[in-house]
């Protein structure tokens, strides 16, 4: 791949997409050096760890599985990044209505590539036609999934000549401790965060890992009782109940 | 983990994942979801990221696990963070912050 594939086309949907995936990539970067480093660290064998890239291709799930597999149980590694993942069922079901006159291949290889940026992307095109948004989607998405393999392969070559007083084992928790913050945009969110690591601390002797699930289930009930109340509260400010 | 579990751990999430992605494009277009199921689904992401942080600071050894320089590199991440919305700089600060206070005990 070039360095600035913006340059390498002359078509005007094709540039665009590069132009628009490229500033949403490089945030990604350290994440994905991480990701490189954390798979030579895995418990996992190096090229299995590895091939999360093409059989997974989602950071935070693929993050999870090679560090978990250290102290976890395959089945809190595999319901870890399960659960890890159900955010995508709100993109598919926010994207099914431009699939529904999509060609039959597209409906099934599309979903694939599916991850948090092309999301972003792709949600808010609705003026492309269904030919366009498909080119639009493919591109992007191919985009993604090439830099995203190479820059975690690249995260493995650097990281296997960092010393280990460096203690980047400890990257990983902080690169998810990030991610929660950047994630959290209303209150009930913040009510989600704080009830899942608080719940999943009381449970760390919960065996194989099973404090995970416990924190994720009592936050995702806090959360949504949250938020249950604050449109509540909302709806009787503005009299709308 | 043996190869033969890593494998089939792999395989297992990459199939979750892609049935967490088609699922409601391949097999159920147009079928909206309940207004209460996506209402809870948004809190997936905070509630299971923050369990598992603290999941991996423990490192499968309870409470014991827990080092004073984690915890110190994970609250000045999630302050930096909070400040700047910026990854690159929460990932550094939270970095330079564990190498500081080790450096220290």
């Amino acid at each position: 791949m070039a360095t600035d594939p913006a340059r390498t086309t002359n078509d005007p949907l094709t540039s665009d997409a590069f132009r628009r995936a490229i500033p949403l990539f490089i945030p990604a970067i350290p994440f994905a050096l991480v990701l490189g480093v954390a798979i030579t660290e895995s418990a996992m064998p190096t090229g299995v760890a590895w091939s999360t890239n093409i059989v997974v291709f989602a950071g935070a799930a693929q993050l999870a599985t090679v560090s978990l597999a250290a102290t976890a149980t395959w089945f809190t590694l595999v319901a870890t990044a399960a659960v890890i993942n159900l955010r995508h069922v709100m993109y598919s079901a926010a994207l099914s209505p431009r699939f529904t006159d999509q060609p039959r291949w597209f409906r099934w290889v599309g979903p694939f590539f599916l991850i948090d940026q092309l999301f972003a992307l792709s949600s808010v095109r609705d003026e492309l036609s269904s030919r366009d948004w498909r080119r639009f989607y493919l591109t992007a998405g191919i985009f993604f999934f090439v830099s995203w393999t190479l820059t975690v392969t690249l995260g493995m070559l650097v990281g296997s000549t960092i010393p280990t007083a460096w203690r980047l084992d400890v990257a990983p928790a902080i690169m998810f401790a990030g991610l929660v913050v950047l994630g959290l945009t209303n209150r009930p969110g913040v009510v989600a965060a704080v009830t899942g690591a608080g719940v999943c601390f009381l449970a760390l002797d919960v065996p194989n890992n099973g404090g995970i699930l416990v924190g994720a289930i009592s936050g995702v009930a806090a959360g949504y009782l949250a938020d249950l109340a604050q449109s509540r509260h909302t709806a009787d400010a503005t009299g709308a109940s | 983990m043996s190869t033969a579990a890593a494998l089939s751990a792999v395989l297992a999430v990459g199939l979750i994942t892609y049935g967490s992605r088609a699922g409601l494009i391949v097999f159920l277009a147009d079928r909206p979801l309940p207004v209460s199921v996506t209402r809870a689904l948004r809190y997936v992401g905070p509630a299971v990221l923050s369990a598992l942080t603290v999941n991996l600071i423990a490192g499968g050894k309870g409470a014991s696990g827990v080092e004073g320089a984690e915890v110190a590199a994970i609250a000045v991440c999630i302050v930096v963070a909070w400040a700047t919305r910026n990854l690159i700089a929460a990932l550094g600060a939270g970095m330079v912050t564990l190498w500081v206070v080790l450096a220290l005990l």
